[in-house]
Parts: structure tokens; C-alpha cells; sequence
């Protein structure tokens, strides 16, 4: 990297900020180290991108007594978050963003409508100091992570580049007790195999999903990989159970080999 | 389904998915039943361990260099779950959850090919079925580069960058320890009413803490000793009841686990570098400090309003 930006790329971005901000303003969300270590990573921020979704969840009739992924559920919380993603990348895309980082998304209810949920992605959309363009996902547009901004710039440094954020939701209802009845006078400690299985079951698919959104991506691995379980307001016994990463590519020519710094090891003395 | 669908039956497509549901909760059954991973699972694995499929970590990207450059090679999350009815014993059911959760997972790192798991977290899912639990870890399966897949693979506790640090200095995270004990105490004197009388210690009570604690961490020990010949990170959870038994007489139930990372460290040897001081340009969670969120399952895990 040269320490003079060349001018056609400060043209670029002259141009880029004042067409989405007429003040050539910036906003981001990024703390001070954040900001820091984006720009050393030789991207700077252009504007805080932002999707929202308000959707209604539909109606879904399940047994008391059975393992099942509810599938109306889990098709709405995928279709209302990409919904929210795809948006805020439309924001993106306009803003002439090579990637958006530090996404969050949120998922939060409306408190008149117990079946009415909101979902909110917002992230920093950035540039290529230098215009260069091969950062972008493999359609063209902006990539998409949930990293922040130190994250990203580690991930770039670890030789790899941010393709776009997977995820795999599956939305389960699991068995309320029944089997139980027979075991509570039982003195002994048991293993609940169907509630150990609707585990299972329900957390493959989750993962199963992510994974595929991944080769869709035509990503090498998912780095940052969380596996939780959430309830959005809903009854007891049903559970979404979510994975989240994101995407990566080997880095081929963005960065040079010789350029990545050996690992420092450090043992902190802060607790 | 529509909500006039249940009148005209289930359509193809929803008897289709029932029947894969359907046998796929048969073959996971069967396969834990049998100590074997669910084909499923076998599949993912194999396909991020062969490169046909992406592979997955949990790492963070710091983690991830840091492994790459050590030579750990991503292979993919895996997870296991035992959800255990406490019908005889809450406090021994911990134990017994937790290590049926470590055997699974072993399982599957086996069946990934693996030679380590890390950054292996303990979790429970807040969900309220009476008197019982589900035990489940979640961690990255990784291959060292040069090393054969290992046919006992390591269950670290510990993140990427600590395993990292504890293989330079010669020590090897190992797996999970548990030390669980409890002990009903009746006051058949009424030895714990101490209403008149001023500032005193609650002898009884004490005693009866003591003796839990050195039994947990007894049982500790004895549960290390087959992995390791160490223990680090600690995690303690203890809590007292009071009831009252017949005759108004009162019962105290105390119980006390202690879970922590073992390790296999050659005595007297130390790390090979200088300790530097440097600003850490981490926010918040740094992977620097600490591994305090790596064993959750003892408190809430659900955060209200993340996704």
C-alpha cells in the first residue's frame, strides 16, 4: 500500500460520500479502536447502512406431546431477516459500499400485536481505499459480516476476506412431558432420549442451513460460528435454535502473503 | 400449512418432511443409544473434513490466525447435548449429565477426524421441564497439521489463543472435570436456632458446608486424575436449603459442584517468551482476558433482544 491514496480513488470517494451524504459526512457505529484498526486495514467507512422489517409471524397448530421443527415459524424468521439484510444492503449498494461491517441484528416484538415482530440490521457500509473491488461477494455487491471492526481487520490478516453473514434458523416445538409421568416416582437418574434427540434433530437443521447458505456463497469456511437458542415471546416449549457466522475466502491477491505479520504472543496482565 | 389445511389433510409435501423427521429422530436415537453419531451429523462432518462442504469454527478471527499459524486447522462446530431426568439425585445427575455430553462429543471429534476440540462451552437451554436438564457443549473440532487423527481426541475448555499458549509452554488442556456432592443435615437439637444468642457462628452449618466442599472437591480430584494431573479455571456453584422434616424439625439440604479444565503440565518448565505490555485494541470481549463466559450454563444464557 503507498502512503499517497492515488487521486482517481479520492475522486471516488469524494464522489461516493457526497452523492449519499450531501454534507460528505460519514456515520458509522464504529468505537475509536474500531475506526482505527478499519482504516489501518485500508478501508474507510461511508455510512451507516440500515434495513428494518416489521413482519407477522402466521399461525402454526402443533401436537402438545410431539418433537417438531414448526415450519411456519422458521420460514418467517427467515424470510423477515432477509428481508431486513437484504435492504440494508440495498442501502449499501447505493452508497457504492464494498462490504458492510460490524452488522447487528436484532429481533425485538411489538409489544400491541404478540405476533408481530421487528427485525433491524444495521451496519457500517466501507470502501476500498484504493478502489480495489475484488473485496466484493461473489454477485458483485457488498460483502456482509457481523465482525467488528478489530475483528476484520485480524480476518484479513489471518489471509482470509469476509464473503457474507450465513445463518440457519429452525424453529422447534418441543414435546411438553407425558413420558414423564411414568418416570417422576422413579428413583433413578435418566437420560430423556426424545428430548436429547429434538436437541439433536433441531439443532442439525440450524446448522445444516448455515452450512448451505455457506456453499451458496461459494465461501471456503464460516468463521465466528454461535449456536444459541432464543424464544421470541413465544409459548414455553418453542424454541428457535440459531447459527450465525460468517462466510470467508482465502484472500488471493488483496493482500500479499509477506505483508500478514507473524502473531505476537501476549499474556495480559489486566484480570 | 394454511390455517384451512387441517380440514383437507396434509399435502406432499408436509408428509414428506414427516417422514424425514421421522427417521431421523429414529437414526438419532439409535445412534446415541449405541455411543455412535447420528448419519446426519457423520455426513457434515465428513464433507467439511474432505473440503466438499465448507468447514466451521467457532473461532473469532484472531483465533483464527493464531491457530492458522500454529498449525490447528479448522474442521467444523460440533456440539452434544444429554438432557437428564434428576429422579434420584440433582446434584449427581451434574455430573453424570456433563460427562455423557463429553463422550458424545468425543464421538463426533472422532468422527470429524479430529485431534482436539476447542473452545468447548458449557451450555443449558432455559427451558423448564421438571427436575431435569440438558447438558450441552459446543466447540470446534481442529486437526494439527503433521499429526494423525487421533483416536482419544483433547476436549479443551479453553479458547484457540489459551490453548495456543499452554501448547508453548508445555502444557495440554486435557477435558472437563466435574466434582459434585450434596448431603441432607437433620437439627435434630435444634442446634441452628441461635435467636438469643448474639454474634455466633452457626456451627452446625458450617460443618455441614465444610464437609460438602471437601467431598466436591474430592470427588474433583479423583475425576482429574484420570485425565491430567492438573486443574485450571475453576467454576464453583453451591446452594443451601432449609425445610422443615417431622415434628417441626428442621433440614438442611447443601450441595456444591465444582467444574474446571484439566491439564497435563510438566512441572517446572515455563513459558519461552518475555512478557510484553501492550494495549489491547479489543472492545469488550476481548480473547485476551479470561474464559469466565465459557462456562455459562450456571447462569442465563438468553440475552433479551439478541438475535
Amino acid at each position: 500500500m503507498t502512503d499517497e491514496m492515488p487521486a482517481h480513488a479520492k475522486d471516488r470517494l469524494k464522489g461516493l460520500r457526497s452523492s449519499a451524504h450531501a454534507t460528505g459526512v460519514f456515520t458509522s457505529d464504529f468505537s475509536v479502536n474500531e475506526f482505527l484498526l478499519v482504516r489501518k486495514a485500508g478501508f474507510e467507512p461511508i455510512g451507516l447502512c440500515v434495513g428494518t422489517c416489521v413482519y407477522h409471524v402466521g399461525i402454526q397448530y402443533r401436537s402438545w406431546s410431539k418433537n417438531q421443527e414448526l415450519d411456519v415459524l422458521s420460514k418467517a424468521m427467515y424470510h423477515a431477516r432477509e428481508l431486513a439484510m437484504s435492504r440494508m444492503r440495498a442501502e449499501a449498494t447505493a452508497m457504492g459500499a464494498d462490504g458492510i461491517v460490524g452488522v447487528k441484528l436484532t429481533i425485538k416484538r411489538l409489544e400491541w400485536d404478540e405476533h408481530l415482530l421487528e427485525f433491524i440490521a444495521i451496519g457500517t457500509g466501507v470502501v476500498h481505499g484504493e478502489g480495489h473491488t475484488g473485496f466484493r461477494a461473489h454477485d458483485g455487491g457488498p460483502f456482509t459480516s457481523d465482525l467488528s471492526g478489530q475483528d476484520f481487520w485480524s480476518l484479513l490478516h489471518s489471509g482470509y476476506r469476509p464473503v457474507e453473514m450465513v445463518m440457519g434458523s429452525c424453529v422447534y416445538h418441543v414435546a411438553h412431558r407425558g413420558i414423564l409421568a411414568g418416570l417422576a416416582s422413579v428413583g433413578q437418574n435418566v437420560e430423556l432420549e426424545n428430548y436429547t434427540s429434538a436437541m439433536y434433530e433441531a439443532r442439525e437443521i440450524a446448522i445444516d442451513r448455515m452450512q448451505y447458505e455457506a456453499e451458496a456463497a461459494k465461501a471456503e469456511g464460516v468463521v465466528g460460528v454461535d449456536i444459541h437458542e432464543g424464544s421470541h415471546g413465544w409459548q414455553t416449549h418453542v424454541i428457535e435454535f440459531f447459527a450465525i457466522g460468517t462466510a470467508v475466502l482465502p484472500l488471493a491477491e488483496e493482500i500479499a502473503p509477506e505483508k500478514i505479520p507473524n502473531p505476537v504472543m501476549v499474556l495480559s496482565v489486566n484480570d | 400449512m394454511g390455517i384451512f389445511d387441517i380440514f383437507s389433510g396434509p399435502d406432499a409435501d408436509t408428509v414428506a418432511r414427516r417422514a424425514a423427521h421421522d427417521e431421523r429422530i429414529a437414526d438419532i436415537e439409535e445412534s446415541l443409544r449405541n455411543g455412535g453419531v447420528p448419519a446426519a451429523i457423520k455426513d457434515r462432518l465428513e464433507g467439511a473434513r474432505s473440503g466438499r462442504r465448507p468447514w466451521t469454527a467457532t473461532l473469532r478471527p484472531a483465533e483464527l490466525l493464531i491457530a492458522r499459524s500454529h498449525g490447528l486447522k479448522p474442521i467444523a462446530a460440533i456440539s452434544a447435548t444429554c438432557w437428564l431426568h434428576y429422579g434420584w439425585s440433582w446434584t449427581n445427575g451434574h455430573s453424570e449429565g456433563w460427562n455423557m455430553a463429553l463422550s458424545r462429543m468425543r464421538e463426533e471429534a472422532l468422527a470429524a477426524g479430529a485431534n482436539a476440540v476447542l473452545d468447548v462451552k458449557m451450555r443449558t437451554i432455559p427451558l423448564d421441564v421438571e427436575n431435569s436438564m440438558d447438558f450441552t457443549l459446543v466447540g470446534t473440532a481442529v486437526h494439527v497439521e503433521g499429526l494423525p487423527p487421533s483416536r482419544e481426541p483433547i476436549i479443551a475448555t479453553v479458547p484457540a489463543l489459551e490453548f495456543v499458549k499452554l501448547l508453548e509452554a508445555d502444557v495440554v488442556p486435557t477435558g472437563i472435570a466435574i466434582g459434585a456432592y450434596y448431603e441432607w443435615m437433620n437439627d435434630w437439637l435444634n442446634n441452628t436456632n441461635l435467636t438469643w444468642m448474639g454474634n455466633i457462628e452457626s456451627e452446625r452449618l458450617s460443618q455441614l458446608w465444610e464437609h460438602v466442599r471437601q467431598r466436591a472437591h474430592q470427588n474433583l480430584r479423583t475425576n482429574a486424575r484420570a485425565q491430567g494431573n492438573g486443574v485450571l479455571a475453576h467454576l464453583n456453584f453451591s446452594e443451601m436449603f432449609e425445610r422443615e422434616g417431622q415434628n417441626k424439625q428442621k433440614q438442611y439440604l447443601a450441595r456444591h459442584i465444582v467444574v474446571a479444565t484439566t491439564v497435563d503440565a510438566k512441572r517446572g518448565t515455563t513459558i519461552p517468551h518475555e512478557v510484553r505490555m501492550v494495549v489491547d485494541m479489543h472492545a469488550g470481549r476481548s480473547p485476551l482476558v479470561g474464559t469466565a463466559q465459557h462456562h455459562q450454563s450456571y447462569a442465563s444464557n438468553e440475552s433479551e433482544g439478541a438475535i
